[in-house]
């Protein structure tokens, strides 16, 4: 059936369960009313974002008056509806179902990636702790690590069947690759030979499935999740800004996961957002350094920064400030790009400034997540007052045509200009600075470069497609020597004479609300987790 | 190596889609169909009916794999299906079968090697009141003894 | 009581015409659907309710009730569904009414159509019934041209169509939600209810379901009154049955009988009583899945009140007489691998259940039988009944339980002496 949208209606049916009482609205279903008051009805088919199966019989709670144990998922509260979780009838019926759904799983947990955030095991723990009554050696046996596509492997032996994965394909891709084939206690989910799974969703699947059944290609055997920590953070793949969660160990990432947003990405994200943490990992720029004769020297910050900036504004006194362009990033934050903005305009003097895009033959979009744009913040670039598109284009013109003697790059790359293409623009100005957290082309050309903090390892604000503004967090230190751009900022600001007292990315938030129109009114406290949407 | 359906088959499917108000209620007609038009139900009939009705080949397999009589690997000339079930069992189905499965010098589930005759043990095919019962292709042969079997498989030709 | 022998269903079997239209309407075939049409649907409802007509297909439920579900708002379109997928085992009586009586059927069908205003209509015959299908199909064919069926039926301004649809080989969907998926083309998984097919059933349409049975007795019940169909059989289960008896029997078949003949009767009269002169050692009444009965216990009435009170069903007439001498653990054996085939897989309790109470029935049959296997077996049974979407678990469980309640000590044997008493055979 599919899932009900609670109405807001007059009158807000009662139910008591385990002797609380709480009011929902029409519609509600036994399980999302237990939540409210803090009862945990274990199970395992039902998805909020998915139809309801009830299928899975774990949520089976007593409902006064009804002769029948009735599934939680299903029921929908009624007014004077009395139900309780928590007798002996219904705790023999949980751990019959379980014992069940154990008697044919694998004894896998030593190799299996679900170990420890895995629904049978928990549930095992809670409603468990019996001994298998079934012999080993009867156990139905099921094709094992298949990989069936996409980001995806899977063991058909671990499964479940709670057919969530199922109901994903058909309700919100729309493509099923994957269904139950043959019946009974042989039924197995599996993709049709040769037809593997083929959409950009795929990722999803392995967070849905609630065993080690369908699993993380990317993750596999990388780490044990104990010994992950999370955090909030934003995709920086597209400008959907779909809202995740950041798996980390130490100063390294493991695995982005959607956070739950109705207003943006509710509980998916797309299989290309869920690589991107790789690039926060690897090919990282770690150390300041200059080039010296073409050779790269390193750098200290203390000394480089305060030179950087000299040099700069010395370009602007010399040859006027047309003579200085600044290419400010897509990636950046809004905090970031403000300060870029007032460092461009307002002490450098310059009106060369713009912000680059990365279309790089890609620009696929669907009617879903996937925005063709790459970038997490064009939009908060627009809405701070820097260009892109012709603005930019003409930029790279000047700068082309050798009118550039000082350029400040913040960004990996410029445009979709490869490697030799950038060698070729850069070498047309004497002096050129770059802020960027990955090696790339302009690393490998640019005179000296600031390595920035990854997103991961900084907070800021992003603004998506749609004017809503996010913000992430840090999730660790900075690696290396690399620095928070908002301190790269200041710091130059400040030798460029900005006098600027500016603490971290909240108090440069504060200045934009107070400032940028869009942004009035705001602050990280009405943001909160799920974002805001900007004044339209 | 994809099939189609001849033109009387495909005549067939054109009118049973003006049955039903859905498309994919043809889906069980529509896989009878192709069994008898291709000889059992293969990996290609289930892309080509996935293709008719335009779901992915992935949901066809769900539900050929589903029924019983949707064979996904070919059977013999002649699916020679005995019934096991309780009616049949009280009067001697057991035995039958295992006779049957000797003269035959297959296992239940095996085929001939000729490829003229599968034996298969099925579930109560509903006429349990002229048990022991089975069905050979399409018809059914009731109140069956080893001589009448005998006799029965002799005659197909 | 008395008894009236006077027929509903099988009064003109015999005659091989029957089949063909024009016998049929010699013998006074679609009068019936002629009078109803000239009534109200409401008027053919209350003749039902009154004939106290309860489902033929096994749960038994009243059928006028059911046809009352349907919702009073019009705007969309209903769907009448017949079950022909007869499967559960013990049970052969709609075969015989497709093949002797296929006309009866559709004016059955055709005056229910018309009194639920449902202008579409499907029958879902088992897949293996290819020639009843085909005979169905005939019958059909004559109907539509002869005007019984189709567009302005004999000029009343109703409009039916009827499709006769086959299924594959799967007893689940006996289970109406399960037949209604398979209808619309899917794996024949039951659905969760509510909602209950009368709001949303075949292809998400008001749907009533009813088995062949009940609406081959509907043309009687039009053309004598409800009243009369209720006097034939006993208070809450009114008209006769089709009675299937098969096993150790003399004369194995369908009896058409008034509810609430005698059990005893039903197999030693009609039937003839236990073949080679043996002693009856156990009688499953009203096909697999309902609990056995021993010699002592079939003095009863045959009605859906009756059997219910000394727990047990009369569900779908399928009488299944066991003779002496029987390994009630074999037939149980055979009984647990028809549910563990047929299991759909939708629910954990069933699809675990199944194979696990076939494993330990099969291994105790084998002699492999261990201590405390019996006690698992009923705590499995405990599980899987009242848990489930739909009935098939406790229908596999059922059987279980009253096996072992009823004959214990031959479960006990096997597994004491760690073989089967009668050498592994029937």
């Amino acid at each position: 059936m599919p899932a009900r949208e609670p109405v807001l209606t007059e009158t807000m049916p009662t139910l008591t369960i385990n002797g609380m009482t709480v009011d929902v609205p029409q519609g509600t279903s036994i399980l999302n009313a237990a939540k409210e008051v803090g009862v945990e009805i274990p199970h395992y088919c039902y998805h909020p974002k998915l139809s309801i199966a009830g299928n899975c019989r774990m949520c089976l709670v007593e409902v006064e008056k009804l002769p029948k144990l009735q599934t939680a998922c299903s029921t929908e509260v009624t007014d004077g509806m009395v139900v309780r979780t928590d007798t002996d009838k219904v705790r023999k019926a949980v751990t019959g179902v379980l014992e069940l759904m154990l008697i044919h799983h694998p004894i896998d947990c030593p190799i299996c990636d679900q170990a420890g955030e895995c629904g049978l095991q928990n549930y095992y723990m809670k409603f468990g702790l019996h001994k298998s009554r079934y012999a080993l050696e009867d156990k139905v046996h099921k094709k094992k690590v298949q990989d069936i596509g996409g980001q995806i492997v899977l063991d058909a032996e671990r499964c479940i069947l709670c057919s969530r994965c199922v109901r994903f394909l058909t309700e919100v891709t729309g493509t099923r690759e994957l269904d139950f084939f043959s019946r009974g206690d042989h039924s197995e989910i599996a993709i049709f030979p040769g037809r593997p799974l083929d959409n950009n969703y795929t990722g999803n699947l392995a967070d849905i499935c609630p065993v080690g059944a369908l699993t993380s290609k990317d993750f596999r055997f990388k780490c044990r999740v104990w010994f992950l920590k999370a955090f909030d953070s934003i995709c920086t793949g597209c400008s959907k800004g779909c809202n995740v969660d950041a798996h980390h160990k130490g100063d390294i990432l493991y695995r982005l996961k959607p956070r739950w947003n109705d207003a943006v990405n509710q509980a998916w994200m797309c299989d290309f957002g869920r690589l991107t943490y790789k690039a926060m990992n690897e090919a990282r720029l770690l150390t300041p350094f200059v080039r010296v004769d073409g050779e790269r020297k390193v750098a200290a910050w203390g000394s480089l920064l305060p030179d950087v900036a000299f040099r700069l504004k010395a370009a602007a006194d010399k040859g006027g400030t047309d003579r200085v362009a600044v290419i400010a990033s897509p990636q950046s934050s809004n905090e970031e790009l403000y300060l870029l903005r007032r460092l461009a305009t307002s002490l450098l003097g310059t009106k060369n400034l713009a912000f680059t895009h990365r279309v790089a033959g890609d620009g696929f979009a669907d009617d879903f997540l996937i925005q063709a744009d790459k970038n997490p913040n064009s939009r908060g670039a627009q809405l701070l007052g820097i260009p892109g598109g012709a603005a930019f284009d003409a930029m790279v013109s000047k700068i082309a045509a050798g009118g550039i003697d000082a350029l400040l790059v913040f960004g990996n790359g410029i445009g979709v200009h490869s490697e030799e293409e950038t060698a070729a623009l850069l070498a047309k100005v004497p002096f050129v600075v770059q802020v960027g957290t990955n090696e790339g082309a302009v690393s490998k050309a640019a005179t000296a470069v600031l390595p920035s903090a990854s997103v991961a390892e900084r907070g800021g604000t992003f603004t998506n497609h749609a004017g809503r503004v996010q913000r992430f967090r840090a999730g660790f230190p900075a690696r290396g020597k690399a620095k928070n751009p908002i301190e790269i900022l200041v710091s130059m600001g400040n030798r460029l004479g900005a006098g600027w007292t500016f603490a971290g990315e909240a108090s440069v938030f504060a200045a934009i609300a107070g400032t940028e129109a869009p942004f009035a009114g705001m602050s990280y406290d009405s943001i909160g987790v799920s974002g805001q949407a900007i004044r339209s | 190596m994809s099939v189609v359906f001849s033109d009387a088959a495909r005549a067939e499917f054109d009118r049973l889609l003006t049955r039903y108000p859905e498309r994919e209620a043809v889906i069980l007609p529509a896989l009878h169909l192709a069994q008898k038009e291709f000889g059992f139900v293969s990996d290609e009939a289930i892309v080509y009916v996935a293709e008719l009705l335009g779901v992915s080949p992935a949901k066809i397999n769900g539900v050929a794999t589903f029924y019983t009589m949707y064979n996904r690997k070919p059977v013999g000339k002649y699916h020679v299906q005995i019934c096991r079930n309780i009616a049949c069992s009280l009067l001697g189905a057991e035995h039958l079968i295992e006779h049957v499965a000797e003269k035959l010098g297959v296992k239940p589930g095996g085929t001939t090697p000729d490829g003229k005759f599968t034996l298969s043990q099925v579930e109560c095919l509903g006429s349990c009141g002229t048990a022991p019962v089975m069905q050979v292709n399409d018809d059914y042969h009731e109140n069956l003894t080893a001589a009448s079997i005998a006799a029965i498989l002799e005659k197909l030709p | 009581m008395t008894r009236a022998m006077e027929t509903v269903i099988t009064t003109h079997f015999a005659d091989d015409g029957y089949r063909r239209i024009d016998t049929y309407r010699g013998f006074g075939g679609y009068d019936a659907l002629r009078k109803a049409l000239s009534t109200t649907p409401e008027g053919i409802i209350d003749e039902v309710k009154k004939a106290n007509l309860r489902g033929r297909g096994g749960a038994g439920f009243p059928a006028g009730v059911k046809w009352g579900f349907l919702p009073k708002d019009l705007s969309r379109p209903r769907v009448l569904v017949v079950n022909a997928d007869e499967g559960e085992p013990g049970t052969f009586k709609d075969r015989l009414i497709m093949d002797r009586g296929p006309h009866l059927l559709v004016e059955g069908i055709a005056i229910a159509a018309f009194a639920l205003r449902a202008h579409l209509s499907y029958v879902y015959v088992r897949g293996e019934f290819v020639r009843e299908a085909r005979v169905l199909d005939e019958a059909v064919a004559e109907a539509y041209a002869a005007g019984f069926l189709g567009k302005n039926i004999l000029g009343s301004g109703f409009d039916l169509d009827l499709t006769v649809h086959r299924g594959a080989g799967a007893y689940i969907c006996g289970e109406e939600t399960s037949l209604i998926n398979s209808l619309e083309g899917k794996r024949g998984w039951p659905r969760l209810k509510p909602p209950f097919p009368a709001a949303v059933g075949a292809f998400g349409l008001p749907t009533i379901v009813n088995n062949v049975e009940t609406l081959a007795d509907v043309p009687w019940i039009i053309t004598h009154g409800g009243e009369k169909f209720a006097a034939m059989g006993v208070e809450k289960n009114g008209g006769t049955r089709l009675v299937g008896v098969s096993g150790a029997v003399n004369r194995p078949g369908v009896y058409e009988l008034p509810a609430g003949t005698n059990l005893k009767e039903i197999i030693y009269t009609h039937a003839g009583g236990i073949k080679d002169g043996k002693a009856l050692k156990a009688v499953i009444p009203g096909g697999s899945s309902t609990p056995v009965l021993r010699p002592d216990e079939i003095d009863v009435s045959y009605d859906i009140e009756s059997m219910a009170k000394i727990g047990t069903m009369a569900g779908s007439g399928g009488v299944i007489v066991i003779p002496e001498g029987t390994c009630m653990v074999r037939a149980l054996s055979v009984l647990m691998n028809f549910y563990a085939h047929e299991s759909c897989g939708q629910c954990t309790p069933c699809r675990e259940g199944t194979g696990w109470l076939k494993k330990i029935v099969g291994s105790i049959e084998a002699g492999k039988g261990r201590e405390g296997d019996v006690e698992l077996i009923l705590d499995l049974c405990d599980n899987m009944m009242g848990r489930t979407i739909c009935p098939l678990s406790d229908a596999a469980a059922m059987p279980a339980q009253s096996f072992i309640w009823k004959f214990r000590e031959e479960f006990d044997r096997h597994i004491g002496e760690q073989k089967c008493p009668h050498g592994n055979r029937f």
